[in-house]
């Protein structure tokens, strides 16, 4: 209850800022003041015109980030549990990871067109080195003791790995995932800006081309929001399925 | 090579000019040097020395997680390879060891299914050593819900489960308060008692090694370390260290380390 009228209250005084910014400080061209931002986002809802961007926008995202978490975490749990792997990838990844999604864009429209294949690499290639870190992390972390406690009572290596390896690395992939899933929402704009005939970020450049900044703040706000639910989306997912998995963190 | 028989009296365990080095050829530290040890069926035995002694890469090489550098390690007149059932590894951190995922209830079914027991008997049998360790009302509490002294004895519960020949505990109530060890002592004295499981103890406290063992192994500060002294504790249990035999066991003990 508190929390939700400290939500409500946050907002209100965005709000308020806003308005104020718009009228007082800026211009109304500058920052569009809230109510024309509605105005705006109105008929672009009702024509349906946001929504299939957003639609566009999302399985980009969707394809890019699941196929990337696959990726990542099949070769994070083999990166933390089989030594040589480790050092013989860890300094390529430790180099790779530095290339964010952004600096892939030149080349990605060069490999696969601006169709939709450059943004699933795209996107990808975003989540695939975040979640892999984490999975790499939390197997490598899983307690020897809890192992060695598995292997005496009569497991076996198998077992071992599937019963304690990877629910020990439960909370690790799944935060990994989180991040990436933020940042794959982030990713997403400057490659449909820099290259692509849909999608919110090609609606934020067509806008800006023609200098609709009531346009512009109708798609930032949507991809405000989209993130938002998004990540409250996958909260609400983990604590229903995984919980058992994540609640415990406190205690190791 | 003797077999064992199973006999009273005849060596479950025993352990032979053992040495433990860690490093490489060149550069290396000695952690245990010449060990000798035997430990017979049923018996309660404690190694007692000093933080760094290597107690616990002793009991790491019983239970078969590292191997010994030199020496031999038998268990029922065969060497040790690896660790299996018949040896559990009782640990300290009973958060660490215990599936923090899975309810108290589950956490022994683990034990029973990579034991491979049919199905049908997993009931009876959690039933068994929960009760055993009094943990049957809080059959469905995870770990982080236990205090320490309960996670340990869940820990008792999922180690007797697949019903190994020796537990192997490395200071295995060094985390908990004064009070919840004592009980923890006479609990665990008591399961000993019924289940005549061997242990093994190891431990830096004089007291508990007094108010437990059958016998007290010694071991030298490391590196280097052997065991320099074993002592019979033939008093009747439960023992009071107000008792004046234990007194003056405890008094010898302690003037080993003075």
């Amino acid at each position: 209850m508190r929390a939700t009228l400290l939500f409500a209250g946050s907002l209100v005084i965005a709000l308020a800022a806003w308005q104020f910014l718009s009228s007082f400080v800026f211009n109304p061209f500058l920052i569009p003041p809230p109510l024309v931002v509605l105005q705006t986002a109105a008929p672009m809802a009702k024509s349906g015109e946001i929504f299939r961007h957003v639609a566009i926008s999302l399985a980009r995202v969707g394809v890019g980030f699941v196929t990337g978490c696959a990726a990542a975490i099949v070769l994070g749990v083999l990166l933390g549990r089989i030594q040589l792997v480790n050092e013989l990838l860890d300094p390529i990844i430790e180099l790779l990871r530095f290339l964010s999604p952004t600096a892939m864009i030149p080349i990605a429209v060069i490999w696969f067109g601006i169709g939709e294949t450059s943004k699933y690499f795209l996107i990808f290639w975003g989540t695939f080195f975040i979640v892999l870190i984490n999975t790499t992390a939390g197997v490598m972390r899983a307690p020897i003791i809890r192992q060695r406690a598995a292997q005496c009572l009569g497991a076996s290596a198998l077992q071992i790995f599937l019963m304690v390896v990877i629910p020990s690395a439960a909370p690790y992939i799944v935060t990994g995932m989180r991040i990436a899933m933020a940042s794959s929402f982030m990713s997403i704009i400057p490659a449909e800006i820099l290259a692509a005939d849909s999608g919110i970020g090609f609606l934020l450049q067509q806008s800006s081309v023609l200098l609709q900044t009531n346009r512009i703040f109708v798609a930032l706000l949507t991809i405000c929001v989209l993130g938002f639910v998004f990540d409250r989306l996958f909260r609400i997912a983990v604590d229903r399925m995984l919980s058992r998995y994540m609640s415990y963190v406190a205690l190791t | 090579m003797v077999g064992y028989d199973g006999e009273e009296g005849v060596a479950l365990l025993a352990v032979r000019n053992v040495r433990k080095l860690f490093g490489d050829d060149t550069q290396h530290d000695v952690a245990l040097d010449g060990i000798d040890l035997e430990v017979a069926q049923g018996e309660f035995v404690c190694l007692l020395g000093p933080s760094g002694c290597g107690k616990s890469t002793l009991l790491n090489i019983l239970a078969g997680f590292e191997g010994a550098t030199s020496g031999a390690v038998d268990f029922e007149g065969a060497p040790v390879r690896g660790a299996g059932k018949d040896r559990v590894m009782f640990f300290q951190d009973a958060g660490a060891a215990l599936l923090p995922w899975l309810t108290v209830e589950e956490n022994v079914r683990f034990a029973l299914r990579v034991r491979k027991l049919p199905k049908a008997e997993w009931p009876a049998i959690i039933d068994k050593y929960l009760t055993m360790v009094d943990l049957a009302e809080h059959r469905h509490k995870f770990p982080a819900q236990l205090s320490g002294g309960m996670r340990q004895r869940l820990q008792i519960a999922r180690a007797l489960a697949v019903e190994p020949k020796v537990l192997l505990m490395d200071e295995p109530f060094g985390a908990l308060d004064a009070l919840t060890r004592r009980r923890m002592h006479a609990f665990l004295l008591d399961i000993w008692q019924r289940t005549r499981t061997t242990i093994v103890f190891v431990t830096h406290d004089i007291a508990e090694a007094v108010t437990l063992a059958d016998r007290i192994c010694v071991m030298s500060p490391g590196p280097g370390s052997r065991i320099t002294e074993v002592m019979r504790v033939d008093l009747a249990r439960p023992r009071d260290l107000a008792d004046p035999r234990a007194g003056q066991l405890f008094k010898r003990v302690e003037a080993l380390f003075a």
